[in-house]
C-alpha cells in the first residue's frame, strides 16, 4: 500500500527474510576465523558469511559489526574485492565499549553483520589514473587497504601508485609486512612517516603533509585519496591543491556517527547528506559545498 | 471514491461498532490538554480538541521498538553463537480518529523516510495495520499554529477517511478503498447531495481567514535564507537559551531520529535490540568513538535542527521538514520557535536600511 | 562461569537505595545467579570479605569513615556509588553550608557537640577511586540492574548525559514547568524514567546535574514560578550542594554557597539550645 517510487535497496545481508516478514535490522551472524593482533591497540579479525558468502562491496565500503546485547558499529573493509572470497577482514582500534569485547572475541565466536554499506571510492573511474593514496594511522588498513589491494590486483589498469602513509609513532605502524612487500616493489611509491620517533627509527619524522616535498605528481592525471581525521584532511587538501589537484581529484572518507547504515536514524547527517547512503567517501568538490563536512 | 455525510449523533454508534474489530484511538481529555490514547467508550474522543503534545507519530514509530531478539549460547570452549529472530509486533488492526492535517503531513514524510530506500517493514506494517481519519481544521490550534506559512493547512492524501464538522454532521470524504468499506461496514451514511457539497465549499473557503501567517518568508523562500543564514550571529544567541532538553524534537511530527540500544534479559543469555526515540539536540547525537563531536556546541544543534526542518529535509525528501504544528514552540520552556527563528534570521540578513 | 562476589556498605544514609535492591531481588530472584551477595547488613547476617564490586551507599561524613573506605577500595576491583549520597554528597552536603562547629552545636547542643565526629559531607569520590555511580534518591532498581548487567559484560557503565525532560517527553507527561510548579528536570541527568513529574512532582535534581544544564535559563524558568533567588539556589542545592560548592566562583547561585556563621534556621530537630 505504501508506494515507494524509488527501487529497494538492498546488500549482501539486508533485507532479511524471517517468517513472512523482512528486516533491514536484522544481522546475518557471521563466525570469527581468525583474530591477529596488529598493535597494541589493533587486532585484525577474519570474518566468514554463513556459507562463506561473499561480502560483494566496493573499496570503501563499511559494514555494522554488533555484539548482540552490546551494540553495533561501523566499521570499513580491510580487505579488497579482488581478494574477498569467503571471507573478509576488519581492522578494529579498541576505542571504547564495544570494541574492548570485540577485542575479546576467539576465532569461533559469532558476530553480527550487516552491509556493506555506504558508497565506496568508485575504483572503476581511476582507471588509467595514478592513485596517491594517503592514510593517517588506523585508516591504512582500513579502508585504505581495500583500495589499494585492488590497484594492486589490477596493477596495469592503473598508472603511478603512490602511498603517502603516517602514524603518531613507530609502534602504531600498521600492516608492516605489507609496507615491506610495497617498499620493495618498483610499481608502489611509498613513503612512511611518523611524528614521534623512537631510538631505532631511522625513517621520515613529522605529520603526513611533510612527505609530500618528496613527490611529484602529474595533476592531470592523478587521483588523490585520503582518510583519516578531520585535522588532517585540512593540512592535506592544502598540499594537494598546491600540487595543482583540482577538489574533485581528491577523494576522502568521513568518520561519522552511525546507528543504522541504512539512511533512517540520522545520526550520519552531513548538513543533508547522510554518510552512510551517499558517504562515506566525498570528493573534496562534494564536501565543500556542505559547511558541516571539515 | 465519495463524499458521504455521518451525522453526529451517529458517530458514537461509528466508533463502537469499530471498536468490536478494531483498535480505536483518537483524542482524549488529559489534565493539561489533550492526549491520543485509546478510545474505551465513544464519548472520551474529544473531535473538537485543540493539539497534543506527541504527535499520532507514536503509533507508527513507538518510543522504543524492539527489532529483533536474540538467545545466545556458548560452548564448552567459551565460543558465543546467537539465534536471531525479527520482532514483528502482532499490530493490531487500528483507526486513529482526529488526525489534524498538519500530522497527516507529517505522516506523509515518515512514509518516504521509511518506505524509500531500505524498506523498513516495522514501520510499513504498522502503518499499514493502521486507518487514519483525518480531521478539517476550522480554526487554528493556538497562537502557536503556523500551519498557513507552511502549506498544511489542508489534508494531503494520506487518509482513509477525512472527516469536517459541519453543524449537525460531518462531512467525510474517502481517500481510499478500504476507508470507504470502513465507513459504510460499520455505519450508515448517506451520500452527500449537490447542496451538502456546496455547503462544505463554504465551511472550507471561510476558514482561511481564521488562520495568520506568522514568516516574514515564504515556505520556498525559508531555505535560500537558512543558506544565507548559516554562519548567522542568531545562532550563538539561541545556542545560549537552549535547555538542550530534546522537547522540540520528541514533539516534533517530522522528527523520526533514532538510537539503537541493546538489552539483555536477566540470564544474559538472551535480550533484545530496539531503537528509541533520539534528538540531535541532545550531545552525544553526533559524537564518534574517538571522542571527537561533529556538533559540540549547543548553537550547532540549534542550527541543524531549523536547517533540517526549513531545509535539509525538503532537499532529501523532496518536503519540508516543518508542518507548522507549533509543537516545539509549546514545548520550549525558553522560548525558542520556528517562525521567530526564522524571521530573526530574515532581519539578521535583511537589515532594514537606516532612515536618513 | 565463577559468579562476582558482591558486597554493600553503607554510610551516612538512610539505607534506602539498598532496601531498593532488596525490592529487586523480590522480583529478579534471577540476579542471585549471576552474582553472589557476601555482605548486605540489610538482607543477611553473614559478612564476607572476599568481594570483587562493591556498592557503597552513603556519603562520607566523618574523618575517622575515610579509613573504611580505603580498606573497601583496596579489596574490590570495582566500587560503585549507590545513590544520591555517595554519589554526589547529597543531601547530607546541606550542612556544608556553615561551619562544623556552627552545626554541631546547633544538633547536638552546647554540651553534647563534643560527643559526636563529624566533618563536610561529601561524595565517596571525594575519598577514594569510584568506578561507577548510580544516582538517584532513592536509585532506580531498573538502573540499578543494568549496571550490574554491565559491569558483567565487562562493559563500563554509562549514565545517560541528556536531561530529565527526554524520558517526560516520551511519556508525553505534561510538562510541570508550564503547569506552574517548579521542576527541576530540564538540568538533572535522565535516567530514573521521570518517575516524579509522572507523578506530578516536581524534580529536585537527586540524580545530579546534567552534563551541558542550563542554569542560567533555568532560573529563569524558576523566577517565572515567582520564587525568590534564594529559594532558587536552595532548589539547586538541595541535592548538589556539594557539587555547587566545587564549582567555586562559578557557582549558578546568587550569592556564595558556604556561610560559615549564617544564623542556622530554627527547627524543632535543633537540639534545645542552653542559655
Amino acid at each position: 500500500m505504501i508506494a515507494s517510487s524509488a527501487p529497494n535497496l538492498t546488500t549482501t545481508t539486508i533485507p532479511k527474510e524471517y517468517d513472512g516478514h523482512t528486516s533491514i535490522f536484522l544481522p546475518t551472524m557471521a563466525t570469527v576465523v581468525d583474530v591477529q593482533p596488529e598493535t597494541k591497540t589493533e587486532k585484525i579479525f577474519t570474518l566468514r558469511l554463513p556459507d562463506g558468502e561473499n561480502l560483494n562491496h566496493n573499496p570503501g565500503q563499511f559494514v555494522m559489526l554488533s555484539i548482540p546485547g552490546v551494540g553495533e558499529a561501523p566499521f570499513g573493509v580491510m580487505t579488497s574485492p579482488s581478494r574477498t572470497g569467503e571471507t573478509f577482514k576488519l581492522c578494529i582500534r579498541n576505542a571504547g565499549d564495544l570494541t574492548s569485547l570485540i577485542h575479546q572475541l576467539k576465532p569461533g565466536d559469532q558476530v553480527g553483520i550487516r552491509g556493506p554499506f555506504g558508497r565506496g571510492f568508485p575504483h572503476d573511474t581511476f582507471v588509467g589514473k595514478d592513485i596517491l593514496v594517503a592514510p593517517g594511522g588506523l585508516a591504512l588498513a582500513a579502508p585504505a587497504l581495500s583500495l589499494i589491494d585492488e590497484i594492486l590486483d589490477h596493477r596495469t589498469d592503473y598508472g603511478r601508485l603512490i602511498i603517502l602513509y603516517g602514524a603518531r609513532n613507530p609502534s602504531e605502524l600498521l600492516l608492516k609486512d605489507r609496507l615491506a612487500e610495497w617498499e620493495k616493489r618498483d610499481d608502489v611509491e611509498l613513503q612512511v612517516t611518523v611524528d614521534h620517533p623512537d631510538d631505532e627509527w631511522t625513517g621520515n619524522v613529522g605529520v603526513i603533509t611533510t612527505l609530500f616535498e618528496h613527490i611529484q605528481i602529474n595533476p592531470y592525471k592523478t587521483i588523490a585519496v585520503t582518510i583519516g581525521p578531520p585535522i588532517m584532511y585540512r593540512f592535506v587538501t592544502m598540499e594537494l591543491l598546491g600540487k595543482g589537484l583540482t577538489p574533485d581529484q581528491i577523494w576522502m572518507s568521513f568518520e561519522r556517527r552511525m546507528k543504522c547504515g541504512v539512511g533512517k536514524c540520522g545520526h550520519c547527517q552531513v548538513n543533508h547528506r547522510y554518510a552512510c547512503q551517499e558517504g562515506p567517501s566525498w570528493t573534496y568538490a562534494e564536501a565543500l559545498a556542505f559547511e558541516e563536512a571539515l | 471514491m465519495s463524499l458521504y455525510i455521518l451525522s453526529k449523533e451517529q458517530l458514537g454508534e461509528f466508533v463502537e461498532k469499530l471498536q468490536a474489530k478494531f483498535r480505536v484511538v483518537g483524542p482524549v481529555r488529559t489534565e493539561y490538554g489533550y492526549a491520543f490514547d485509546d478510545i474505551t467508550k465513544p464519548e472520551q474522543l474529544e473531535l473538537n480538541y485543540s493539539t497534543t503534545i506527541l504527535p499520532p507519530k507514536k503509533y507508527f514509530l513507538p518510543q522504543r521498538e524492539v527489532l529483533f531478539e536474540f538467545e545466545s549460547e556458548t560452548d564448552d570452549k567459551g565460543l558465543r553463537s546467537y539465534e536471531v529472530r525479527p520482532i514483528f509486533q502482532e499490530v493490531e488492526p487500528t483507526v486513529i480518529f482526529g488526525v489534524h492535517t498538519c500530522d497527516m503531513h507529517g505522516i506523509t514524510l515518515y512514509d518516504r523516510v521509511f518506505a524509500e530506500g531500505y524498506r523498513d517493514e516495522h514501520y510499513v506494517e504498522r502503518r499499514e495495520n493502521t486507518y487514519i481519519i483525518g480531521m478539517e481544521c476550522l480554526t487554528p490550534c493556538d497562537d502557536a499554529s503556523f500551519c498557513k506559512d507552511m502549506g498544511t493547512l489542508s489534508a494531503p492524501q494520506v487518509y482513509d477517511l477525512h472527516m469536517t464538522p459541519m453543524n449537525d454532521h460531518y462531512m467525510v470524504d474517502t481517500g481510499t478503498e478500504r476507508g470507504e468499506k470502513l465507513l459504510l461496514d460499520h455505519v450508515y451514511v448517506e451520500m452527500a447531495r449537490k447542496e451538502d457539497i456546496q455547503q462544505l465549499g463554504q465551511v472550507l473557503s471561510s476558514k482561511w481567514p481564521r488562520f495568520k501567517m506568522r514568516l516574514k518568508v515564504t515556505r520556498d523562500q525559508t531555505p535560500s535564507l537558512l543558506t544565507l543564514g548559516y554562519k548567522a550571529k542568531l545562532w550563538e544567541e539561541l545556542g545560549e537559551k537552549c535547555l538542550a532538553c530534546g522537547s522540540c524534537t520528541n514533539v516534533c511530527p517530522t522528527c523520526f531520529c533514532f538510537d539503537v540500544q541493546d538489552e539483555m534479559d536477566i540470564n544474559m543469555t538472551d535480550g533484545e535490540r530496539s531503537r528509541v526515540w533520539d534528538s540531535c539536540q541532545l550531545r552525544e547525537f553526533a559524537l564518534v568513538a574517538g571522542g571527537h563531536n561533529f556538533r559540540d556546541t549547543k548553537a550547532s544543534r540549534v542550527r541543524h535542527r531549523v536547517m533540517r526542518k526549513g531545509k535539509y529535509i525538503k532537499q532529501v525528501h523532496g518536503i519540508t521538514g516543518c508542518v507548522g504544528c507549533g509543537r516545539c514552540e509549546r514545548a520550549c520552556l525558553v522560548n525558542i520557535t520556528i517562525p521567530g527563528t526564522i524571521n530573526n534570521l530574515h532581519d539578521e540578513m535583511h537589515p532594514e536600511p537606516e532612515k536618513a | 562461569m565463577t559468579k562476582p562476589k558482591i558486597a554493600f556498605f553503607d554510610f551516612t544514609s538512610c539505607e534506602g537505595c539498598q532496601l531498593t535492591v532488596v525490592d529487586l531481588l523480590q522480583t529478579h530472584l534471577g540476579l542471585l545467579d549471576l552474582v553472589e551477595i557476601v555482605q548486605f547488613r540489610e538482607a543477611m547476617t553473614e559478612k564476607g570479605e572476599d568481594y570483587q564490586i562493591a556498592f557503597i551507599e552513603g556519603s562520607c561524613t566523618r574523618e575517622s569513615d575515610e579509613e573504611r573506605l580505603y580498606k573497601i577500595r583496596e579489596q574490590a576491583d570495582l566500587v560503585v556509588a549507590l545513590g544520591a549520597c555517595a554519589h554526589l554528597g547529597g543531601v547530607n552536603a546541606m550542612k556544608n553550608r556553615w561551619s562544623i562547629e556552627n552545626v554541631q552545636t546547633y544538633v547536638y547542643g552546647e554540651n553534647g557537640k563534643d560527643n559526636y565526629e563529624s566533618y563536610g559531607a561529601r561524595p565517596i569520590s571525594a575519598v577514594i577511586k569510584v568506578d561507577a555511580a548510580i544516582p538517584g534518591c532513592p536509585i532506580d532498581r531498573f538502573e540499578f540492574l543494568k549496571i550490574v548487567q554491565m559491569v558483567l559484560q565487562g562493559r563500563t557503565p554509562k549514565l545517560p548525559d541528556y536531561p530529565l525532560c527526554v524520558e517526560c517527553k516520551l511519556k508525553e507527561n505534561g510538562c510541570l514547568n508550564t503547569m506552574g510548579k517548579p521542576c527541576l528536570g530540564p538540568i538533572t541527568r535522565a535516567g530514573c524514567n521521570a518517575i516524579c513529574p509522572t507523578y506530578g512532582d516536581g524534580c529536585e535534581a537527586c540524580r545530579g546535574f546534567a552534563p551541558e544544564a542550563n542554569f542560567e535559563y533555568m532560573r529563569e524558568i524558576l523566577r517565572g514560578h515567582g520564587l525568590s533567588e534564594e529559594d532558587i539556589d536552595a532548589r539547586f542545592s538541595m541535592f548538589n550542594h556539594y557539587q555547587l560548592m566545587q564549582m567555586g566562583e562559578d557557582a549558578p547561585l546568587s550569592k556564595p554557597i558556604v556561610e560559615p556563621d549564617a544564623p542556622l534556621p530554627t527547627s524543632t530537630f535543633a537540639a534545645p539550645q542552653e542559655n
